[in-house]
């Protein structure tokens, strides 16, 4: 499985990078939404996860889940928001622009792979 | 109306600094005192995050270099000694917007957060604004003062 992880922080993407490659995944990384979409449009592969962070320079979370839903060739990605925004009205706003599933930070591991469970996204054996 | 939201906020950082210790930095127990006595020792570091909306303030994290490496080298499990300036400003912005994010969210909404910048306590100031809630993290034997501060303020300028 394929999954890119974009956040500003390269310490956040470190910790995500490290725990979706112990879940078998091959991972891309990305520093804000316009720098995955152009990541994805040269890779030409589609990830079947992303997590995305919110508050991020040159375009937001938000944006970048409104703009992958535009594209066709990314319907099949599972997006999840993993950010600090965590009241309800964003959480809200998310969902509704078409991520699949929310995670406020900080997170624990064990936490991220439930969500990944229940999205169908952990291989079978790693539970 | 002040007093007590500063009263609630101040539960909550103690609580929310636990949280994230325990979380972000794989704490254990024994590595961190919550809520810890404020000893005024000289902070180097000043990593915030600016909250515009209903409720108008920042969040500041500051600490001194020593402890600023010691999150570095957790959050990139580097050695202390390899961790850079650069991963050092990263783990402390990251620490200030995780910490900012969660206590935004028992502040009055919809509010947003800035991006967090990192700098030397002595270029900080935050002029036009009160300390709602301010409380220590030891960890690791270093302090981690964690600030509110309320106002509209939000031209942080260099001294």
């Amino acid at each position: 499985m394929l999954g890119i992880v974009i956040d500003d922080s390269r310490a956040m993407r470190k910790i995500l990078r490290g725990l979706l490659a112990d879940l078998g995944f091959e991972v891309l990384e990305a520093g804000n939404g316009r720098e995955a979409l152009d990541l994805l449009q040269s890779d030409g592969r589609v990830p079947d996860l992303a997590l995305v962070d919110w508050n991020m320079p040159v375009m937001t979370g938000l944006e970048f889940v409104v703009e992958a839903r535009k594209l066709s060739e990314l319907r099949q990605m599972t997006l999840m928001m993993v950010t600090t925004e965590s009241e309800h009205g964003q959480i809200v706003r998310a969902l509704a622009a078409g991520a699949h599933e929310y995670v406020i930070k900080p997170f624990t591991r064990d936490g991220i792979i439930d969500k990944l469970a229940l999205l169908g996204l952990v291989p079978v054996g790693v539970l | 109306m002040t007093n007590d939201v500063a009263t609630t906020v101040e539960v909550d950082l103690d609580m929310i600094a636990e949280q994230v210790w325990s979380a972000f930095l794989n704490s254990g127990e024994d590595e961190a005192v919550f809520a810890a006595e404020d000893k005024g020792a000289h902070m180097d570091l000043a990593a915030s995050v600016a909250m515009v909306g209903a409720y108008e303030g920042h969040l500041i994290v500051s600490c001194s270099h020593k402890a600023s490496r010691d999150v570095a080298s957790v959050l990139f499990a580097m050695e202390v000694d390899e961790v850079s300036q650069d991963d050092i400003g990263d783990a402390l912005g990251e620490l200030a917007n995780v910490l900012g994010g969660n206590v935004k969210s028992v502040l009055p909404s919809p509010s947003q957060l800035s991006l967090p910048r990192v700098s030397a306590t002595e270029h900080e100031r935050w002029p036009g604004t009160v300390e709602v809630s301010r409380t220590v993290v030891s960890w690791r034997g270093e302090p981690y003062v964690l600030t509110l501060l309320s106002g509209s303020n939000h031209q942080e300028v260099s001294a």
